[in-house]
């Protein structure tokens, strides 16, 4: 493992996820989330939890750099979106799951999945891009 | 192929019914305490065809991901990605939690169950599917 790297890739990950979460589920989504306000925390109250939000995208950016590097064998932007868009898909999954029991619109569900495939696309791209193992060629 | 459709079912049988068991009945008072976040029943009932279908995208990509870079590790690999992809999704329930007035508790017993059920759908993909066996040696 190489672990410079691998710290580079998954900080380059959190910073793109926080950033595309702010952007994408924070402004842009910002007025199809109020359509149903009782699911959401007050603005003060979000506030005081704001830490939860940093950790949880760290969390995610770090296990998915953590899938990559370990576990990827084929390497680059290319195999790292694919492995983005498969971890995608398991949140994807969820996203069903939570529609069919919290009053979501489907405009949410739809947001909801079409950010995912995006963040999560572009984020193991990222860590593709930037991710290369230790140089003892085992060829 | 065919290694990867029975995982993939018998992971399924598991989820649904860890699913029920867990949010149907051990949850359940849960979930009334904060019945303002959740659709009521007979609505959940009528939209009971896109719990299928998620949990259903859940298990295909767990498979999907196994076999494209677990697979011949058996079960110890498939609990590993299991446990991996759970901690990630701890990461998503967090955030979650940020913007959503959900107890501290829920996500707790969420994210406990939720360890123990990737494990579990870890340990079942990893005993049944093996790669095509065009040997390497």
């Amino acid at each position: 493992m190489n672990w410079k790297k691998f710290f580079i890739a998954f900080i380059a990950a959190w910073i793109f996820v926080f950033a595309f979460g702010f952007v994408w589920y924070g402004n842009l989504m910002h007025s199809i989330h109020n359509e149903v306000p009782t699911l959401w925390r007050t603005e003060a109250d979000f506030g005081s939890h704001f830490r939860w939000l940093i950790l949880g995208h760290g969390v995610m950016a770090f296990f998915l750099t953590l899938l990559y590097a370990r576990f990827v064998t084929s390497r680059g932007a290319g195999a790292g979106a694919k492995l983005g868009i498969m971890v995608a898909f398991l949140y994807i999954g969820d996203n069903l799951i939570t529609f069919a029991v919290q009053p979501l619109t489907t405009k949410i569900l739809g947001g909801w999945i079409v950010g995912g495939l995006l963040e999560f696309a572009i984020a193991g791209a990222i860590v593709g891009a930037i991710y290369k193992p230790s140089s003892h060629t085992t060829t | 192929m065919k290694r990867f459709i029975v995982a993939f079912i018998a992971a399924y049988i598991f989820i649904f019914f860890w699913g029920w068991l867990l949010n149907g009945v051990l949850l359940k008072d849960v979930y009334a305490q904060t019945q303002n976040l959740w659709r009521p029943q007979s609505e959940t009932m009528s939209l009971f065809h896109w719990i299928i279908i998620g949990q259903a995208l859940l298990v295909l990509a767990f498979v999907m991901i196994y076999a494209s870079g677990f697979a011949g590790g058996g079960v110890a690999a498939g609990i590993r990605l299991g446990i991996m992809l759970e901690i990630a999704a701890i990461g998503m329930r967090l955030v979650l939690y940020a913007v959503q007035p959900f107890p501290g508790k829920l996500i707790v017993y969420g994210s406990v169950s939720g360890l123990i059920e990737m494990i579990i759908v870890g340990a079942i993909v990893g005993a049944i599917y093996k790669p095509a066996s065009r040997t390497t040696t």
